[in-house]
């Protein structure tokens, strides 16, 4: 020990000398204290010292006798010792109401505390590191001795330690010296307090904590680094080499580590931030070339030996595998930290390690990264991006370090992915049997990386479809696994993402090879993840280009699955049947899909519905959604269609749509006689919907009585319906009165100027009709009634007509009905006389309307003929039309027929139509073949005898027969009815009359 | 002796240390009264002592033995007044020797421990026996363990606790060879080399009190002594002067030194209170050398025994001259207060000497007295490398001729030979061998 030339030391030992009262002891005096502080008896009256007074004897010899000092410091440890037992007896007996301590020492603590915390603070040098190490020795002591009583919390509650021993005069007054000393000794020899403190710790470990804690916390800087400093030092003279993989249970081994690993576990609850940066900034300084002639400021004695800096990562590791915490404090920031020239340093240091050692330490990096709780997803993005080459091309015959870094990365990455392979499928090994239950069903034993990653498995997802080189080897497998660890749940979002996400066949081969990996251990994968797919499209979680995505890449595996059921059963033969299934179970939820705002949605939702399979059963009231859901997109494919053959753009993709919602309709329709009769009837009303009727050349006009309010196209011709109500009071339904007025304009303004016509496409008008007519016909046509379904039936025999059926045709005649006349009850089949028809006037003139405004109505009409006898219960439409058009040709004084084009061709259809539908007789029925060569009265007169003959003869239904020999279609048999032969005579007469012109029709009119 | 091993066996530590104690005690009064020539304690008592009292482990498998601190004391208290009852001062004296003499084995730590103890707690509780037996361990055993008892009771009295200091003054009265002694040793410590090295103030005021109140106290042990030539190799010296010389000359420069780096708190407090106390010691320390004459001439040694070691005079002479030099390489501008002290020192080396040699107390024959001078030159003029060469004189001494560097020294500064003290060109050659002649101005340093 050497003397220090202290000024301030000396001007206070003076002072305290001139104020202490008893220096002055003579040497007698001196040597009886001796005596009596030996033998514990007053020397010069002979009796038993108190402990009090003991204590004061000792302090006294403290102060003057130098000698003396081992054996008072040894003296005041009892004393300490039975302070803290009275204090510990009197908690005990408080509760029972036992007296306050029967000693009580704490004057004497106070003294005692006094002269030490004088002297620390009089010359520091000397009396720090002795009152050091004997007040950390005699905590250690104390606080282990007393840990056992009742009075104390347990040794894991170190908060209430903290405090018992806080409120304790003795082991405060130690703590408060030792703080001091340590304050004191900080500036000179940090170390060796501090691997006191730690020698200490190990030897009284769990007790003892609290001391390190309080006074971690009063020091934490320095207490941090220099822990951390000592922990690797011994770490280092301990050798790193017999380190095993996980360290955990190496206890007795590495007796310091321990300790290093409790300290800053409790430091770590306050104090993480400055933990953090220390360790962060001695793995930083350890891999900074050591610059002998410029010597860090910082820098402690570690950093100068090669030794020790290498030592530093491995010790690293170690504490972080030791301390889930120092971990946890330390993972987040290291990624941040690793750039590439730390890398290459790291990578430079690492070389020179022996190769168990690498092994090693690359172990325990993989336990790490497979423990850590938090930050998992940006390590495991940091060690693939390191590990993923840079390029295709190897960087030539040497590898550079950065290949040297991007091996080792690979390396640990297999690893970790072997590592957790080992993890997940070895959870359940304690029971035998049964792996694809027991995975579902044991408790398992956590993994925190894979834990954490759960919630990136979208990210996952979308990182593996990138198909990088390697890359998405990996990241496939680690999907695998975490799909395996975190059982159905994640498996299914694993799937949904990639069945999401997926953008071609390759990236959706991904999704089967992880569902044929995944169906060993679970069942039931494909349909929850349908479910989940369908739960998110109902939440509106996926956006239109997702859920594009999702619906094509649905429809593209179940169109595989038909390409697998012709060709070989492959390997995704099973899972594509299940998808299949699966889609089928939620049709209903995808059929709104079809009325997306999006197009592209729109579509990708329409080829799936028309690929997948139908479910077997279905509610009602799904089906009709359906259907309504896919005759409306009809409607929109076709104007969409017109649309892109307007502008010349997307014109395959819309014809495509046509074809396929095409397809989804026949095959609807022949899914059950509700959907048929459903699409049917939606298909009808579609088309004479306003909205769609522009679509089949029609003209925008409301088939209701209720006039066109298209004030916008006409001028306001000053009529006001609410002012002629006004005037007429309120009175009921002037149906044929004053209405009629607005038919042909306002009476005193002349006619009524028809709307200009507007001039729809008509080649487009035609093709749109054609597929119309289509699509009724293959509804129509596809047996639905029978329950039976043949996907490609329609389009297997095109060159015979497709047999109409009469149910269906039926539907469709009556809801032509109930649209273009809604007040025409079904019952009127029977025809009346011609005259009869002036009551119906009004009527009739609304059907004609209708026809004009729809040409479609022509060829519905032929469909519903030749759906015998279903044209029965178009009788009013018929009849309507035919007294029109007989009211004109009578009117008519035009020289020919063909002068009134449209009633021409009406006519010719009308009559034409009956002749199908077998209203009346084919000689009868090819009398429209005259028609163009005709004057309008004589088109009349043929007219008048079509009429009479129908009213003579009333088509009824129940006059047909089904004749299965002729194809399984109903037929009339006119002998039954009267005699032809008189309707026939006008036709005759009329032929006779332009015999020059009809001479190569006659034959046509044989009776 | 050797047969009571067996009965201190199975006592415990303190009681069996006792019994050896009190055996001891009787078998060497014994030895004593039987008058055999030279008594000597055999080697078994020794092994005892080193198993009972010392606990050295006898053999390696052995069980260690520890006292506490508190048997210790209390085995402490019992040598003190084990010494103080008995009468006899020889058997005090082979009973410490005993106890203390240094063996040169594993023991001697403990050995060495203990005595710190008891000297220490002898100076506490006034046990002029012990002191007087430590005097004589003092007079005999070698420097460096000297040194190390005085460093224990500077370290206990001077720093461990304060306002203790009073107690260690008394030694002066308690036992003045002991006191002597002791400065002799502490002297011999502290030599001003480092900072470490720098005597605490309180301390060199106990000891400038101590001389200035009895300036014989230094000349004690060389009185008391008779004189033969039985002073063992490496013992501290016979009186304390040297030591005291060298720290009055030094003290001005190594308290300059103290105060260049970056000291803390009052450290030219501690300058301006030491300085004073220097110059005080220094005054004693002639006054010492103005008694010599007539000491020596009693004891018939004058101009026979040199007190002043001429080869402790060349040390210094040599340490001076590299502290100067130090002084000039770290000044570079010459505050006046740096020349000052310089000067001081100089001033003190050369009255130390001049009164030394007046007073036969440091021995020059013709030649060494020219050798002296011409020493003194070399620390005026030119680096130093040549005490060495004291012996073997060169007849005109050149600086540039000592070119091989002279490696036993160890202190010896690594410089170039030729350091320029370029402001003066090198005068030396000019200056005539004159012998050096009291009174005459000195002139040294010229252009500064």
């Amino acid at each position: 020990m050497s003397a220090v030339f202290d000024g301030s030391g000396l001007k206070a030992a003076q002072s305290s000398l001139s104020h202490t009262p008893h220096t002055a002891l003579s040497a007698q005096e001196l040597s009886q204290e001796i005596k009596s502080f030996i033998n514990g008896v007053d020397s010069v009256q002979g009796r038993k010292l108190s402990v009090r007074e003991h204590a004061r004897c000792a302090v006294r010899l403290l102060r003057a006798v130098p000698a003396c000092r081992a054996a008072v410091l040894e003296h005041l440890r009892g004393v300490y010792d039975e302070h803290v037992s009275a204090f510990l007896h009197h908690l005990e007996t408080e509760g029972e109401g036992g007296s306050g301590p029967s000693t009580n020492l704490e004057d004497i603590i106070q003294e005692v505390h006094g002269v030490l915390s004088e002297f620390i603070r009089l010359n520091p040098r000397a009396w720090a590191p002795l009152v050091s190490t004997w007040a950390v020795d005699l905590l250690g002591q104390l606080s282990s001795k007393h840990a056992g009583r009742r009075g104390t919390p347990h040794s894991s509650s170190l908060n209430e330690l903290l405090q018992l021993w806080m409120s304790c005069a003795a082991t405060r007054s130690l703590m408060e010296a030792y703080s001091q000393c340590l304050a004191a000794m900080l500036a000179w020899c940090p170390d060796a307090c501090v691997d006191a403190l730690l020698d200490t710790s190990v030897q009284h470990s769990p007790h003892f904590d609290w001391v390190v804690a309080h006074i971690g916390s009063a020091f934490p800087g320095t207490i941090i680094s220099r822990v951390l400093a000592c922990g690797l030092k011994d770490f280092c003279s301990h050798g790193a080499k017999d380190q095993s993989l996980m360290g955990i249970d190496k206890g007795p081994k590495v007796p310091k580590i321990g300790s290093v690993v409790g300290i800053l576990g409790h430091l770590a609850v306050h104090h993480s931030d400055c933990i953090r940066k220390e360790l962060l900034q001695m793995f930083q300084e350890s891999l900074t070339p050591s610059s002998p002639l410029s010597p860090d400021l910082s820098s402690s004695s570690w950093e100068t030996s090669p030794q020790l800096r290498r030592a530093v990562v491995p010790f690293l590791l170690q504490l972080a595998a030791m301390s889930p915490d120092l971990f946890g404090a330390v993972s987040s920031e290291l990624v941040e930290l690793l750039r590439p020239p730390i890398l290459l340093q790291l990578h430079s240091l690492l070389q020179c390690l022996p190769r168990e050692e690498l092994d090693n330490m690359v172990g325990l990096a993989v336990h790490l990264i497979s423990q850590s709780p938090t930050g998992g997803a940006r390590t495991l993005r940091f060690i693939a991006d390191t590990a993923t080459p840079a390029s295709v091309i190897i960087s030539g015959p040497t590898s550079s370090p950065h290949e040297g870094v991007r091996e080792g990365c690979d390396r640990l990455l297999q690893m970790l992915l072997l590592h957790l392979h080992k993890l997940v499928y070895n959870r359940s090994d304690g029971v035998e049997g049964a792996p694809h239950t027991s995975v579902m069903t044991q408790p398992k034993r956590k993994i925190p990386f894979l834990e954490e990653l759960q919630s990136y498995v979208g990210e996952l997802c979308a990182e593996t479809l990138r198909l990088e080189r390697k890359r998405h080897l990996w990241l496939h497998q680690l999907l695998c696994l975490l799909s395996v660890y975190g059982g159905p749940s994640v498996a299914t979002e694993a799937v949904c993402q990639l069945l999401t996400q997926a953008r071609n066949p390759e990236e959706l081969a991904l999704a089967w090879q992880l569902h044929s990996t995944l169906s060993l251990c679970m069942v039931g994968l494909i349909p929850a993840a349908i479910t989940r797919s369908v739960a998110q499209i109902h939440t509106n979680t996926l956006n239109p280009r997702q859920l594009r995505q999702l619906l094509l890449n649905l429809a593209a595996a179940i169109q595989s699955q038909e390409e697998e059921r012709r060709g070989a059963t492959g390997p995704h033969y099973t899972m594509a049947m299940q998808l299949g299934s699966a889609v089928s179970e939620h049709l209903h939820d995808f059929g709104p899909l079809l009325l997306h705002g999006d197009s592209t949605v729109s579509h990708a939702a329409v080829q799936l519905l028309s690929c997948s399979p139908l479910p077997r059963t279905s509610s009602p009231g799904h089906l009709l959604l359906l259907s309504r859901a896919a005759a409306t997109y009809f409607f929109l494919a076709l104007r969409r269609r017109q649309e892109g053959l307007k502008v010349g753009r997307d014109a395959g993709q819309a014809r495509e749509a046509v074809n396929c919602s095409v397809l989804l309709l026949s095959r609807f329709a022949g899914y059950s006689p509700l959907t048929l009769k459903s699409i049917l009837q939606q298909l009808v009303e579609g088309a004479l919907h306003k909205g769609n009727a522009d679509l089949f050349g029609g003209q925008t006009c409301d088939i209701s009585d209720v006039p066109v309010p298209s004030t916008s196209a006409l001028p306001d011709l000053g009529a006001s319906l609410l002012s002629i109500n006004c005037q007429f009071g309120t009175t009921a339904n002037f149906s044929g009165s004053v209405w009629s007025v607005f038919h042909a304009g306002v009476i005193g303004k002349g006619l009524k100027v028809n709307s200009p016509p507007k001039v729809p496409d008509p080649s487009a008008a035609s093709q749109n009709i054609q597929t119309l007519i289509a699509v009724l016909v293959q509804c129509c046509s596809s047996c639905g009634l029978n329950g039976s379904y043949a996907g490609s039936r329609p389009s297997s025999d095109p060159g015979e007509f497709p047999t109409i059926n009469a149910e269906a045709a039926k539907v469709v005649a009556v809801t032509m009905v109930e649209n273009v006349c809604p007040d025409v009850s079904n019952s009127e089949l029977s025809w009346p006389p011609e005259e009869h028809a002036r009551t119906t006037v009004e009527r009739d003139i609304h059907i004609r309307r209708c026809f004009e405004a729809h040409p479609v109505l022509f060829p519905m009409l032929q469909v519903v003929a030749a759906g015998r006898p279903a044209l029965c219960y178009c009788s009013a439409l018929l009849r309507g039309l035919l007294a029109t058009l007989l009211a004109h040709w009578e009117a008519s004084r035009d020289a020919s027929s063909t002068d009134s084009p449209w009633h021409l061709q009406a006519s010719s259809l009308v009559v034409s139509c009956m002749g199908e539908g077998q209203f009346i007789p084919p000689v009868l029925a090819n009398v429209h073949e005259a028609f163009p060569h005709l004057a309008p009265f004589e088109v009349r007169l043929l007219l008048l005898a079509v009429w009479e003959y129908v009213r003579g003869n009333g088509p009824m239904p129940q006059k047909f027969t089904f004749s299965s020999e002729k194809g399984g279609i109903f037929c009339r048999d006119f002998s039954r009815d009267g005699d032809v032969a008189r309707y026939v005579a006008p036709i005759h007469s009329v032929l006779h009359k332009n015999i020059d012109r009809l001479g190569h029709l006659c034959w046509r009119f044989q009776l | 002796m050797g047969d009571i091993r067996q009965s201190l066996l199975p006592r415990d530590v303190l009681s069996a240390a006792k019994e050896l104690l009190y055996h001891l005690d009787i078998y060497i009064c014994n030895m004593v009264q039987s008058g055999r020539q030279a008594p000597q304690v055999d080697t078994k008592t020794l092994d005892l002592v080193e198993e009972f009292i010392l606990h050295v482990p006898k053999d390696r498998n052995a069980q260690v033995r520890r006292m506490s601190a508190l048997q210790e004391l209390h085995l402490l208290e019992i040598m003190c007044s084990c010494f103080q009852e008995q009468s006899r001062d020889t058997v005090r004296q082979l009973v410490f020797s005993a106890l203390f003499s240094l063996q040169g084995n594993q023991a001697d730590e403990s050995r060495m421990a203990l005595l710190g103890k008891l000297v220490s707690m002898a100076v506490a509780v006034g046990r002029i026996p012990i002191l007087e037996c430590a005097a004589t361990w003092l007079q005999r055993t070698h420097r460096v363990y000297c040194i190390r008892l005085a460093q224990v009771l500077v370290d206990d009295y001077c720093s461990l606790v304060p306002g203790s200091v009073p107690t260690l003054q008394n030694i002066h009265s308690a036992s003045p060879r002991f006191c002597c002694q002791f400065i002799t040793a502490v002297t011999t410590l502290y030599d001003l080399s480092t900072e470490e090295l720098t005597p605490p103030l309180e301390l060199l005021k106990m000891i400038v009190s101590w001389i200035q109140e009895d300036p014989r106290l230094v000349l004690i042990t060389f009185l008391n002594t008779p004189l033969s030539n039985s002073q063992p190799v490496s013992s501290l010296d016979v009186t304390p002067l040297g030591g005291l010389v060298r720290w009055c000359v030094k003290a001005p420069l190594a308290y300059r030194k103290d105060k260049k780096p970056v000291m803390v708190n009052g450290t030219g407090e501690n300058e301006q209170e030491a300085g004073p106390l220097f110059s005080a010691l220094h005054l004693s320390v002639l006054q010492v050398f103005m008694l010599l004459p007539n000491i020596l001439t009693e004891k018939g040694l004058f101009g026979r025994l040199a007190l002043l070691q001429i080869e402790s005079v060349a040390a210094l002479i040599s340490d001076l001259s590299r502290l100067l030099d130090q002084a000039d390489k770290h000044t570079h501008t010459i505050s006046d207060e740096s020349h000052a002290a310089s000067q001081l020192a100089l001033d003190r080396l050369a009255q130390a000497l001049q009164v030394a040699m007046a007073n036969r107390a440091l021995l020059c024959s013709r030649g060494k007295g020219s050798r002296i001078l011409n020493l003194l030159q070399l620390i005026l003029s030119g680096p130093v490398m040549y005490y060495n060469n004291i012996h073997t004189p060169p007849l005109s001494f050149s600086p540039h001729a000592a070119h091989s560097p002279i490696a036993s020294h160890p202190t010896l500064p690594g410089h170039a030979p030729h350091t320029p003290m370029a402001p003066h060109p090198s005068p030396h050659p000019q200056y005539p061998a004159q012998p050096f002649m009291t009174g005459l101005p000195f002139p040294y340093r010229p252009g500064h």
